[in-house]
């Protein structure tokens, strides 16, 4: 078989069958033209054959050419709805399924380590799915004949383009309310920390039992404590620049993940609160680690983590870079 | 290398109107796909095959050209004729450049 013979046999492959004698019987011609024309420029046969078909390219680009087909995925009258729906449902579908298949899997295992891990799992999963599924519907909403209706008809329904359509912008800078909520909040975690070292229970001999544990509270109390007091340290300081400026935002976000990550081990271990304390009052599973106190502190810790730093940076975006010029100078708009 | 680049991608963009309009001026005497190539090719518009070819065949889907097996030497060829369809169009189109290229002009000699 020669290399012309191979090379239209590649390019037929993709043509529809009532077009592909006539398309074949044309594209042999215009080759054999080609090579005729080197051949007798006086180029050896071999070669000129190479050279036209490699000059003609990928056989499967030429048919795609014939047959009219896109050689993208999704076109750009598409991709902008594509991308706004997608990661609309993925902020939506990927946290509730996290959350679902966690809460499951805890009730179902009883084990904290194994629902995290279950729930983060479950959410690259859906966000897989998601996406490929999100995005195969497109592909098909953009190359296939029956469905060019549905095309027009969600192109139209997205409609002209007005300003109305712009993302939302804060206008303000972060205002004193939510700055002194934030303050307030941390306040009230240093009074609860502080507060449970203060906590005992008297044993029938009469001794104190406290309520923390004893290298609890020594070591770890007072790192926990400077780290929420960082934290209330940062609102401040985007309080005074006016906006959560990237830097800020990454500084805070890894301070509350070592202040989760700290609380979180040491609950799941078992050594914040004096197993002693538990025994007399009469709940001996309070201070374990596999107990459901601890459980819930921990898982409490993450969720409660998650939703500041998710908080914080939409907080950032909101009031990105461009929002101080837009409050101060175009008031006016 | 980068500049050689940039000036093939920008030329690209710039040509790919101006195919069509060839084509359909080249064939009003008709041709086949390989010495519509040479035609354009001596006129100072080189264009690749993979264009070209199934370029004729989209024109003729939309009625703008016509074709016609010749069988009547060696190698049959399939040649196109520009309809009149075709003829009215490259007449709209030819007018649309010449007026282009009289505004780039003239905003070229303004700075």
């Amino acid at each position: 078989m020669t290399w012309t013979e191979r090379y239209l046999t590649a390019v037929l492959r993709s043509i529809p069958p009532s077009k592909r004698d006539d398309v074949e019987r044309e594209l042999r011609s215009s080759i054999e033209d080609g090579i005729e024309e080197r051949v007798g420029a006086g180029e050896d046969r071999t070669a000129a054959e190479r050279a036209v078909l490699e000059g003609l390219g990928d056989p499967a680009r030429l048919a795609w050419g014939y047959t009219g087909r896109p050689t993208y995925l999704i076109g750009p009258e598409l991709f902008p709805i594509y991308r706004r729906f997608l990661a609309r449902v993925l902020i939506a579908a990927v946290p509730i399924s996290a959350a679902v298949i966690g809460g499951l899997e805890w009730v179902g295992s009883g084990t904290l380590q194994w629902a995290i891990g279950a729930a983060l799992s479950g959410a690259l999963g859906v966000a897989i799915q998601t996406t490929f599924w999100m995005t195969a519907f497109f592909v098909f909403l953009d190359w296939a004949g029956p469905a060019r209706q549905a095309r027009t008809e969600i192109l139209a329904a997205a409609g002209h383009w007005t300003l109305e359509r712009l993302p939302k912008v804060s206008v303000g800078r972060i205002s004193v309310g939510e700055t002194a909520g934030e303050i307030v909040a941390v306040l009230i975690t240093l009074g609860i920390l502080v507060f449970s070292t203060t906590l005992s229970t008297t044993s029938p001999y009469g001794t104190h039992i406290a309520f923390l544990a004893d290298g609890f509270r020594t070591v770890w109390l007072p790192i926990l404590l400077v780290l929420v007091a960082i934290r209330g340290v940062d609102y401040l300081r985007a309080y005074t620049a006016g906006r959560w400026t990237p830097w800020l935002t990454v500084y805070h976000s890894l301070v509350h993940v070592a202040f989760a990550l700290l609380l979180v081990i040491l609950a799941l271990s078992g050594w914040i609160v004096n197993p002693v304390f538990g025994e007399q009052i009469g709940l001996p599973a309070l201070a374990d680690g596999q107990g459901p106190v601890m459980q819930i502190l921990a898982l409490g810790t993450l969720l409660a983590t998650g939703w500041e730093i998710l908080r914080i940076i939409f907080r950032a975006r909101r009031t990105g870079d461009r929002a101080p010029q837009l409050g101060t100078s175009t008031q006016s708009i | 290398m980068h500049d050689d680049e940039l000036l093939g991608t920008h030329r690209q963009e710039l040509r790919r109107g101006t195919v069509v309009l060839a084509c359909l001026l080249a064939l009003r005497e008709p041709g086949y796909g390989y010495r519509l190539l040479k035609t354009l090719e001596s006129a100072g518009i080189p264009s690749d095959g993979n264009t070209v070819y199934p370029l004729l065949r989209r024109l003729e889907d939309r009625g703008l050209l016509t074709s016609e097996w010749n069988t009547d030497e060696s190698r049959p060829r399939k040649f196109y004729r520009t309809t009149k369809a075709g003829k009215e169009l490259a007449t709209q189109l030819l007018a649309d450049v010449t007026d282009l290229t009289k505004s780039l002009r003239s905003l070229n000699g303004r700075s």
